[in-house]
């Protein structure tokens, strides 16, 4: 009877208003105390004011005119014109790059079976082709351009149904195909002097966004190996590879990308006997590469420093060899622990290919750089033109980051 | 059969399984692939230089260099040497490496600090400048700020703010402190660190006194009076012995028909750029830094502080941002170094840093030999930079014990 | 010196060492091993016969780890002779691999690999050294887990596991090898009370099962259990040797009494 009276008390207690729901997060967000308040109500006007400026001189004052005067050089540079491709047509070569990399893309979704592989392969593929579309008039972007592009559709498909009916279905295939994807498109790029219609374009006319994304992906394949190949040597107990390794990172950590890259272009025709094959775009290569393998040999140096040493004696005491322990044991754990500074050093990698203007190589900045020098009407355009640059590289650079973050999380499961 | 044995083991172990014959075998082995190549690099430049009889050797250094620098902080004219133009464009980039870190730690702190505060609004914005800033390339940032002072009035039409400050798309002129006799000036900044020790000095003897007595003895106000004090009174000494002060402000003046600038300090569209593009390009990674120095400092700490009844500026002040500085500091240093090097992208905005001035230079003088020098300047710079965190380090070790 | 002689000895020595004992596996002879100035072995002499359960005793910095640790060259003897299974541990690299394979060793902090999942940590070794196909490595690995008692784990990572479970991973990983020795290093320290008895357990079957076991320990009750004979250590050398019985009763040396009173 008198347990009846008693209501339920520890039961379900609503929480007080001011704790919950918007009132609540802005409570403890925005107006924990009244200083806080204060900045609040400051900073909020700062921001809005900033915004309706920003947007005010984005849909004003701002004249676009010049990211659509250069157009299709920011992707390909000079690749296409009359001196860099003599009595031929080459605008179909990069198209053709592209659309083996997005057949490629497809086949990494095949055999990841969607998520996130498959957003990344869908996006790309998403953007080609809706490039497409773009409202130029067909004299500036011709119904063949146009059609390749769209090609990367079905080329997305295609490379889905290797993936899924094929024995190409596997991650070894598609590292080994990566390989040859990235060869080929050199191939195509650079030309054949024997094969008609595939005429030889010189490096000197390679440009825009691909020669900014055909170095970062050449240093990024190199750069992993070379950079644990000297952090193996660093910590070796031989003085002799252990100094060697250190004078090596130290030297390319010391001095400036720019510095090597310009000295490079100097010296290195020196240091190879004259009749050596090479070329700036090579040379260019090698110094990023080495240039990041250095920095990269720092982080992987971290990595393996912070592993236990209990995991090497209990491989060593299990017999397994000192190559096996490093590669089955000590590298895996090391390279996991530090990926954030790995795909750091990648983005950085990525923007420094726009240093590559020191030896005369038009990237993408240049590319834009050169078309406001050489045409001063637009000078006053250049912060359109940099705001739009810096936009493309934030967005290549955020995605890295994005995927990386995508990658721990899967990689999160035991690695602690 | 004995013979082969004989030769091929070592204590009893044929050489082929010894860990030590292993060892020294790896050893040889890559000192004679690294040397082999090296001789071979090194043949082939010295035949290039031979065969193409391309110039060599440092006896250019002597030369007179003839080319102009922009903007530059020693006296240079170009009937200077190249040794002397080479020292003028490392000072360029040295005033530019160790002002920029200076602005951009204090930036990067500021910006980490409001990355962790709990008004939303504050920690989102920082958020937004750190993901923007350190994700686009600094040579795109620094064209940016380039263009725009470039697109300020001309001179004639530029502002002048207060008479005295100029800002136009040749850069900014300001008054800035011109010395007369430089005995005074280098006396009196002798004088001055006297003072500002002297400061500390009273300011520690203060501290010590309120900790012991209990009392409040104002150790910061006197501490700072006693500097300012100090260096007051040796202005004033050096001022009567040599009867001038030792420094004087010297104001920009308009002359010529084209309303040219003289006197005052002017700090060209290129320096302007490049300390604006290296500070907000580095405070960003900075800020990241010291936003991960002060996470790292565990809960418990922070915690435990504010039990003891500290405010939260105090527990940050005396009991996190001290922990923090720990991990903090090396990744610093490191970007230190980085900003200093990335100053070589100086030259893409016409401000002579010293690689733009190497450029120049390999037209008229050897490259290799310019090439080792500028090599061995900026890892002299490196090597500075890493002097500063070892002392840190070692002052931290001390502290700890 | 001649090179010739010093292989003649090695084989001398060798052959001795097979006419002496037959049935030693594990001989030690004034065994020294300094860390810089610091003298942790000082003439360590010793022998183990196949099967024999030894448990090492001793005070924190008695040099008992490192002596265990010697054994299979995870520290390097710097004087004196260790011959395993009628292999000598000298610099050749083959004797030294052939001897780690031979010899496994539980540690303290269990060591597991964090990146392997419980089955692939097993089947690593038997894989890489000895070249099993996957097929039988795992089935082996099956039949060790259902051993230690934690088949239904075989598909975790370590780090879901609890400290005994990992522990007696550890022990199926070593037992992957088919050792002709396992050695432990207190192998129950790091763990919990209620774990320490599921690893004890699985450490006492193997000791019936005929393995020979050098345990270094603190588990008076197991080791009184399970060992065949006792060896104290003490700055660095075998202060006393006994059976297990002799030595808790009515222990010779005065170090010895001293630490039993400290730890009983």
């Amino acid at each position: 009877m008198a347990t009846r009276d008693v209501p339920a008390k520890t039961a379900e207690v609503p929480p007080p208003m001011m704790t919950v729901g918007v009132m609540g997060w802005a409570r403890e967000n925005l107006f924990s105390a009244w200083y806080n308040g204060a900045l609040t109500i400051v900073l909020g006007v700062v921001t809005l004011l900033a915004l309706w400026f920003g947007f005010a001189w984005i849909f004003g004052p701002a004249d676009w005119e010049v990211i659509a005067k250069i157009g299709g050089r920011f992707v390909i540079g000079q690749y296409n014109t009359e001196a860099a491709c003599i009595g031929q047509d080459c605008f179909w070569r990069p198209l053709a790059g592209l659309m083996l990399v997005t057949m490629l893309l497809g086949m990494a979704w095949g055999v990841a079976g969607g998520g996130f592989t498959k957003r990344v392969a869908i996006t790309v593929t998403a953007v080609a082709a809706l490039a497409a579309f773009i409202p130029y008039s067909f004299d500036v972007m011709g119904l063949d351009v146009r059609l390749l592009l769209l090609a990367n559709i079905p080329a997305l498909f295609v490379g889905l149904a290797l993936a899924r009916y094929t024995r190409l279905g596997t991650m070894k295939w598609i590292a080994i195909m990566s390989v040859g994807v990235f060869l080929l498109t050199l191939l195509l790029l650079r030309g054949l002097p024997w094969v008609p219609g595939l005429q030889p374009v010189s490096v000197i006319y390679w440009g825009g966004l691909m020669l900014n994304l055909l170095l970062a992906v050449a240093g990024i394949a190199l750069s992993l190996p070379i950079g644990i190949a000297l952090a193996l040597g660093r910590r070796s107990r031989l003085p002799v590879v252990k100094m060697l390794c250190v004078v090596f990172i130290e030297v390319f950590r010391g001095v400036p990308l720019i510095t090597l890259l310009f000295m490079s272009q100097v010296l290195v025709p020196l240091a190879f006997p004259e009749n050596f094959p090479q070329n700036s775009l090579f040379r260019a290569a090698i110094i990023i590469t080495l240039f990041s393998s250095a920095y990269m040999a720092e982080n992987i140096r971290g990595g393996l420093q912070a592993l236990h040493p209990g995991q090497e004696e209990a491989a060593r005491s299990l017999g397994l060899s000192g190559w096996q322990t490093t590669a089955f044991i000590s590298l895996p754990q090391a390279v996991r622990n530090v990926i954030p500074a790995i795909v750091g050093q990648f983005i950085a990698l990525f923007k420094d290919t726009s240093l590559v203007y020191i030896i005369g190589m038009l990237d993408i900045v240049e590319m834009g750089r050169a078309f406001i020098q050489g045409n001063p009407q637009y000078l006053d355009n250049a912060q359109e033109l940099f705001i739009f640059l810096a936009l493309v590289f934030w967005v290549f650079t955020y995605g890295m980051s994005y995927v990386s973050s995508k990658i721990e999380g899967n990689l999160g499961v035991g690695s602690r | 059969m004995t013979l082969l044995t004989r030769i091929t083991t070592y204590e009893g172990i044929p050489l082929w399984r010894h860990v030590g014959a292993l060892r020294w075998a790896a050893q040889i082995a890559s000192a004679v692939v690294v040397v082999t190549l090296v001789v071979w690099f090194f043949a082939n430049i010295v035949n290039a230089i031979q065969d193409r009889q391309i110039p060599h050797g440092f006896s250019f250094l002597q030369r007179a260099y003839q080319t102009p620098i922009g903007q530059h902080f020693l006296p240079y004219d170009s009937s200077d040497s190249f040794l002397y133009a080479l020292v003028v464009a490392s000072t360029n980039t040295v005033i530019v490496a160790v002002a920029g870190v200076a602005l951009a730690t204090m930036l990067g702190i500021v910006i980490g600090v409001a990355r962790l505060s709990n008004n939303w609004i504050l920690s989102s914005l920082s958020k937004v400048y750190i993901e923007f800033f350190r994700n686009v390339p600094l040579l795109v940032q620094l064209f940016f700020w380039f263009y725009i002072v470039l697109e300020l009035p001309p001179i004639r039409e530029g502002y002048v703010i207060g008479g005295n400050l100029y800002i136009n798309n040749r850069g900014i002129t300001m008054p800035w402190p011109a010395a007369d006799s430089l005995i005074a000036v280098v006396l009196w900044l002798g004088l001055a660190v006297g003072a500002v020790l002297l400061g500390a000095a009273v300011h520690r003897m203060l501290v010590r006194r309120e900790i012991s007595t209990g009392k409040s003895s104002y150790p910061v106000i006197s501490g700072i009076a006693v500097t300012l004090g100090g260096g007051a009174l040796a202005w004033l000494l050096i001022g009567m012995v040599a009867g001038e002060a030792p420094l004087t402000v010297s104001y920009p003046e308009e002359y010529g028909a084209f309303g040219r600038l003289q006197n005052g300090f002017t700090a060209s569209a290129g320096l302007l750029a490049l300390l604006i593009g290296l500070v907000m390009y580095t405070a960003a990674f900075i800020a990241e830094i010291v936003r991960a120095g002060i996470q790292s400092v565990g809960r418990g700490q922070f915690e435990a502080s504010r039990a003891l009844g500290l405010s939260p500026i105090d527990t940050l002040r005396h009991v996190t941002f001290p922990q923090a500085l720990r991990v903090i500091i090396p990744p610093l240093i490191s970007q230190c170094l980085n900003l200093t090097k990335n100053s070589s992208l100086g030259g893409a905005i016409g401000y002579s840093e010293l690689t733009n001035v190497a450029k120049t230079m390999t037209q008229t003088a050897p490259a290799v030999s310019i090439f080792l020098l500028i090599m061995a300047a900026y890892l002299a710079m490196s090597l500075s930079w890493s002097l500063v965190g070892n002392l840190y380090n070692r002052y931290v070790r001390i502290v700890e014990r | 010196m001649d090179a010739s002689n010093g292989h003649e000895n090695l084989e001398k020595t060798a052959a001795n060492g097979g006419e002496m004992a037959d049935e030693d596996i594990i001989i030690c002879r004034d065994v020294h091993k300094w860390f810089g100035s610091f003298h942790a072995l000082k003439g360590v002499t010793t022998s183990v016969r196949e099967g024999e359960v030894v448990v090492i005793l001793g005070p924190s910095g008695s040099g008992k780890s490192t002596f265990i640790r010697t054994l299979n060259r995870l520290e390097e003897h710097q004087r004196g002779d260790i011959i395993v299974d009628g292999i000598e541990l000298t610099k050749d690299i083959r004797n030294i691999e052939s001897i780690r394979s031979e010899i496994g060793m539980v540690f303290q902090s269990f060591n597991l690999f964090p990146h392997l999942k419980v089955i692939d940590n097993i089947t690593l070794a038997p894989m890489k050294v000895r070249k099993w196909p996957r097929a039988r490595a795992e089935e082996d690995a099956m039949t060790l887990l259902e051993r230690v008692g934690i088949p239904e784990q075989a598909d975790k990572y370590p780090s879901q596991l609890s400290g005994g479970q990992q522990q007696r991973v550890a022990i199926a990983r070593e037992l992957a090898m088919q050792p002709k020795i396992m050695l432990f290093d207190e192998p129950t320290s790091a763990l919990d009370p209620e774990m320490i008895k599921e690893v004890l357990d699985v450490m006492g079957e193997l000791a019936e099962s005929g393995m020979t076991m050098l345990v270094v320990t603190h588990e008076v009750g197991f080791a009184r259990e399970a060992a065949d004979r006792f060896l104290f250590f003490d700055h660095g050398e075998i202060v006393e040797e006994n059976t297990p019985k002799e030595f808790l009763t009515n222990p010779k040396e005065e170090r010895s009494k001293l630490f039993l009173s400290q730890i009983l």
